[in-house]
C-alpha cells in the first residue's frame, strides 16, 4: 500500500493546548476515509494540519506524491465574501488555478470542463448568477464544482453536508463515490453516523486522541462511540507539559 | 572785582553745561522705516531716531506696543506720514500723553486718489515719487528746527546734502525708465503702492484680477488673469506674494510674461537686504522693473 | 452657448487642458484601485494612507521646497512603510487593518501639517491639503500618466489572484503562495496612486478620486469589470465637470472635482440600477420565473 498521507505522532493545537493529541497512522493512496467524533474532537484542526494551514505543535504530517498546494480542501466555514460581485462561472473557474496560473488562458477544453463540473453538481443555468444570490445548498454545490476542477489526488472535506438538503446530499455522495472510483484519496469529516456506515469503508474515530481507526464496521461500535463521548471537550487551563 | 568773579563763574557754568547740552541727542520718533531713514539723514548725530514699524513691517496694520507708548512719551518730536497711513497713531499719541511736537511729513504734498481696498480716500504712498520725498525731507528739516532751534545750521546742511542725493536719484530713475520701451512700461503687481511712482515717471501699475494671497485660486481666477495679461499686453508680473511658484510659472508660460523679482514699497528691508535705505529701495525697484521689462 | 461653457475654456487655456489630462490620468489609475479598496472593505484604510503620505511629502518639502521629486519620494517612502506595516499586521495578527492604525494615521496628518507650517505659508499648506491641479507642469503630468500606466499594467498582472484574494482568501492560501505578495503589491499601487493624486488634489482629497467613483460604480454594475469601467468613467466626468465648474463659478478646482463626483454619487444612490433607492422603493412587478 502506498501511503499518501502519514501522521507521525502528530500533535496539533492552539496556544500550546492540544486539539489533536499524538495521532499516529497512515492514509493509503486511494482510500475513502470518514473522520468522526464529537464536537471539539479535533477534526477540523486535523484537516488544517493536513493542508498546511496549521503547524504541528509536535510530530509531523508527511505527504507523498502530492504537494500541499495540490490538495483540494473544503473548509467547514468558508471565508467567502458573498457580497463580492462575482458570478458562479468565474468562481468555479478558480478551480483551474493550478493549471492556468496568472496568465493561462481559458481555452475551449477548460470551458468544457467548467460546464461539465457545473452539470455534475446540477448547477447548469447558474453561470451568471451572483454568488450572493445562492442558497446554502447551491453554494456548497458550487464549491464542489470548483473542487472537481482542481482535479486533485487528495481531497479533504470538512463537514460538507452541514445544512444541505437530502437530495443534494445524495448527489454529492455519488460524486464522492465517483472520486473514489478514480483512485483519488478522500478524507471527509462527518457528523451523521448513518451516512458513514452506508458510504465510507474506512473510519477514523477521533476524540482528540485516536479512539479507533480501520474498517467502518469495526470502528463504529457502541463501546468505541461511548468512549469517544467521554472525551473532555474543554482545554484544561491547569495542564502541565506533556511528557510523551 | 566781585562782578568779574560772578561773570567768570557764570561763563564757567555756561561753558561746562554747553557740552552736556550738546551731548544729549534730540529724541525723535518716526512711524515707519522709510520716514526713519529720512529723519536719520537730516538729523545726523544730533537726533536719536526710534522707528515704530521696523524693516519689512506693514504700517497699514501695525499694532503698537506699550514700549512704543513709552518711547512716544519721552520723545521731543514725532514724524508721521499722514494721508491716512497710520490710523493707529492718533490713539497712541493720546494714550501716551506725549507732549512731543507732531510733524506730518507729507503736508503740502499733492495727494492722489486711492485705488486700494484699505478704505482710504487718499493714497498714502507719496514717498514713491522722489519729488515728494524731497518735500518730506524739507518738512522734516523744518520740524527738527522747530523742535531744536539750536541745531538749525546742522539740519539745514544735512538736508541740503541729502536733497542733492535725491536729485541725483531722480535723474537715475528717469534715465532707467527712459531705457524701457514706451509700450512695455506696464506691470501687474499685487502692491497698491506705486500710484505716485507711476504718475511721476510714466509707468502703469495694474492690479491682478482675482489672484489673491489669502485663498486658493480657482480656474476662473487663473483664466481671468491670463486674459488680462494677454489683452492688455502686459510684459511682466510681480506676484511674489503668491507663493505657489508653479502657478506663477504656468501663468508666465501661457502668457509669455516675465516673472519679476522682489519689490519694496511700504517698508525698507533689513541691513542685509537689498533695500536698507530709501535710495537703495528706489534703486532696487527700478532695477527689477528694468530687468523684467527689457525687450 | 454650450460651446462657450463646456469647450471654450479648454481650447483657450493651456492650464485647463493640462488639468484635464491630469485628472483623467488620475481617474484611469485610481478607478480600479478604488473599486478593489471598496470591495475589500478598505475604504478607510485608503483614506488613512492618504494622510500617512503627508509627513513624507512634508519632509521632502522641508528639504527642497515644492520640488516634485522630493515630495513624491518622501510621500512614497512614507506610504510604502505604512502599507507594509498595515499589510503585515493584518496578515500575521488577529488585528484588522483599520483598528489601531487609525490613531497612527491621524497622528501622521498632524505631524505633516506641523512640518509644512514650519517652513511654508498658509498657501503652501492649502496646496498640500487640497492640491494645485491648475499648476501641473510637465514633470508632474508625466508622473501622473506614468502612475496610471503602471497601475493598469500591474493590475492586469495580478488581477486573478487579487480577485480570489478578495472573495475567498482561504482558497488562495490553499492553492498558492501568492496571497501575501499580491496584497502588498496592491497596497503599493494604492500608495502610487495616492502620491500621484496628491499633486492634483492634495492629501485630503486624493483618496476622493479613488473612493467616490468606486461607490458610483457599485450602484450601476453587479459584475466587477463593468464596475471598474463605470468608476473610471465617473472619475473622468467628475474631473471634466469639476474643472468647468471651477472655471465658471470661481470655486477652487480640486474640491470642485470631488464635489461633482459627490453629485454623481447622490444621483447613483437614488437612481442606480444595481441597488439604488428608486429601484428598492419601486421594484416593479415580479417576473414569471
Amino acid at each position: 500500500m502506498t501511503a499518501q498521507l502519514r501522521f507521525n505522532n502528530v500533535t496539533l493545537g492552539y496556544d500550546r493546548h492540544p486539539a489533536v493529541h499524538h495521532l499516529d497512522g497512515a492514509v493509503a493512496s486511494g482510500a475513502l476515509i470518514a473522520v468522526v467524533g464529537p464536537n471539539g474532537a479535533g477534526k477540523s484542526t486535523l484537516f488544517k494540519g493536513v493542508v498546511g494551514a496549521l503547524k504541528p505543535l509536535a510530530g509531523s504530517i508527511g505527504l507523498s506524491g502530492v504537494d500541499s498546494r495540490e490538495i483540494a480542501y473544503l473548509p467547514q466555514v468558508a471565508e467567502i465574501d458573498r457580497t463580492f460581485p462575482i458570478n458562479v462561472y468565474d468562481m468555479v473557474a478558480m478551480g483551474l488555478w493550478r493549471q492556468c496560473g496568472l496568465f493561462g488562458g481559458i481555452g475551449r477544453g477548460q470551458r468544457q470542463a467548467i460546464e461539465r463540473a457545473l452539470e455534475t453538481v446540477g448547477l447548469t443555468g447558474f453561470e451568471s448568477r451572483a454568488i450572493g444570490t445562492l442558497s446554502g445548498g447551491q453554494l456548497q454545490r458550487m464549491l464542489f464544482a470548483r473542487l472537481l476542477l482542481q482535479d486533485a489526488r487528495l481531497i479533504v472535506l470538512d463537514e460538507p453536508f452541514n445544512a444541505i438538503d437530502t437530495k443534494t446530499c445524495s448527489d454529492l455522495l455519488d460524486l464522492i463515490r465517483h472520486w473514489h472510483g478514480e483512485q483519488r484519496t478522500v478524507l471527509a469529516a462527518l457528523h451523521d453516523i448513518e451516512i458513514v456506515k452506508a458510504h465510507f469503508p474506512e473510519t477514523l474515530l477521533l476524540a482528540r486522541e485516536k479512539v479507533a481507526w480501520g474498517d467502518t464496521g469495526k470502528v463504529l461500535t457502541p463501546e468505541n462511540l461511548a468512549k469517544a463521548r467521554r472525551m473532555c471537550e474543554a482545554f484544561d487551563e491547569e495542564a502541565t507539559a506533556c511528557a510523551a | 572785582m566781585r562782578k568779574n568773579l560772578i561773570a567768570a563763574m557764570l561763563a564757567f557754568i555756561c561753558v561746562l553745561s554747553s557740552p552736556a547740552l550738546a551731548q544729549e541727542k534730540i529724541r525723535a520718533i518716526a512711524t515707519f522705516s522709510i520716514l526713519g531713514d529720512f529723519v536719520k539723514n537730516v538729523g545726523g548725530d544730533r537726533v536719536a531716531v526710534t522707528t515704530l514699524v521696523g524693516p519689512n513691517g506693514d504700517a497699514h496694520v501695525y499694532a503698537p506696543t506699550p514700549a512704543d507708548a513709552r518711547a512716544l512719551a519721552d520723545a521731543k518730536v514725532v514724524f508721521v506720514n499722514g494721508l491716512g497711513l497710520e490710523g493707529w497713531m492718533t490713539r497712541l499719541v493720546k494714550s501716551s500723553g506725549s507732549k512731543a511736537l507732531s510733524i506730518v511729513a507729507s503736508s503740502s504734498v499733492k495727494p492722489r486718489r486711492s485705488a486700494d481696498e484699505h478704505g482710504h480716500d487718499a493714497d498714502p504712498h507719496a514717498w514713491q515719487s522722489v519729488a515728494n520725498a524731497k518735500i518730506y525731507v524739507a518738512n522734516i528739516r523744518d520740524g527738527l528746527i522747530a523742535a531744536d532751534p539750536a541745531g538749525k545750521a546742522v539740519y539745514e546742511a544735512n538736508a541740503a546734502s541729502y536733497l542733492g542725493k535725491l536729485d541725483a536719484l531722480e535723474a537715475e530713475v528717469r534715465e532707467a525708465i527712459a531705457k524701457i520701451p514706451a509700450d512695455r512700461r506696464r506691470i501687474i503687481t499685487t502692491h497698491d503702492a506705486f500710484g505716485y511712482f507711476g504718475a511721476a515717471y510714466g509707468m502703469e501699475f495694474i492690479a491682478p484680477q482675482g489672484v489673491s494671497t489669502e485663498s486658493e485660486a480657482s480656474a476662473k481666477d487663473v483664466a481671468r488673469i491670463i486674459n488680462q495679461i494677454r489683452k492688455q499686453k502686459i510684459p511682466a508680473v510681480f506676484l511674489e506674494n503668491i507663493s505657489d511658484e508653479r502657478l506663477i510659472q504656468r501663468i508666465a508660460v501661457e502668457t509669455g510674461a516675465r516673472i519679476g523679482g522682489k519689490l519694496f514699497s511700504d517698508a525698507l528691508s533689513d541691513e542685509k537686504g537689498p533695500a536698507p535705505t530709501y535710495i537703495d529701495m528706489m534703486r532696487n525697484n527700478i532695477r527689477e522693473f528694468s530687468i523684467a521689462l527689457q525687450s | 452657448m454650450l460651446y462657450e461653457t463646456l469647450i471654450a475654456p479648454f481650447v483657450e487655456f493651456e492650464f485647463m487642458r493640462r488639468a484635464l489630462v491630469g485628472v483623467c490620468a488620475l481617474a484611469v489609475g485610481a478607478g480600479p484601485i478604488g473599486v478593489f479598496l471598496m470591495l475589500r472593505r478598505m475604504s478607510l484604510v485608503g483614506d488613512a494612507m492618504a494622510h500617512a503620505i503627508l509627513p513624507g511629502a512634508a519632509i521632502g518639502f522641508l528639504v527642497s521646497g515644492l520640488s516634485l521629486v522630493a515630495m513624491s519620494t518622501g510621500g512614497m517612502i512614507a506610504g510604502f512603510v505604512i502599507a507594509l506595516l498595515a499589510g503585515l499586521v493584518a496578515r500575521t495578527t488577529e488585528l484588522k487593518e483599520d483598528a489601531s492604525l487609525a490613531v497612527f494615521f491621524l497622528i501622521s496628518l498632524a505631524i505633516g501639517v506641523t512640518i509644512v507650517s514650519l517652513r511654508g505659508t498658509n498657501i503652501d499648506l492649502l496646496h498640500f491639503l487640497f492640491g494645485s491641479v491648475l499648476a501641473l507642469d510637465d514633470h508632474t503630468l508625466l508622473l501622473m500618466a506614468a502612475s496610471a500606466v503602471l497601475t493598469l499594467f500591474v493590475l492586469a498582472l495580478i488581477y486573478r489572484p487579487l480577485v480570489i484574494e478578495c472573495v475567498d482568501p482561504g482558497y488562495l492560501r490553499s492553492v498558492s503562495r501568492l496571497g501575501t505578495p499580491v496584497h502588498l503589491i496592491f497596497l503599493a499601487l494604492v500608495v502610487i496612486n495616492l502620491v500621484s493624486g496628491f499633486q492634483a488634489l492634495g492629501t485630503l482629497l486624493a483618496v476622493g478620486i479613488m473612493m467616490v467613483p468606486a461607490a458610483i460604480g457599485r450602484f450601476w454594475a453587479r459584475d466587477i469589470t463593468p464596475m471598474i469601467a463605470i468608476a473610471v468613467a465617473g472619475g473622468m466626468i467628475s474631473g471634466y465637470a469639476g474643472l468647468v465648474l471651477s472655471y465658471q463659478t470661481g470655486i477652487p478646482s480640486g474640491p470642485a472635482v470631488i464635489l461633482f463626483a459627490g453629485i454623481l454619487y447622490a444621483l447613483s444612490l437614488a437612481f442606480g440600477t444595481a441597488g439604488g433607492l428608486l429601484r428598492k422603493l419601486f421594484p416593479g412587478r415580479h417576473l414569471e420565473a
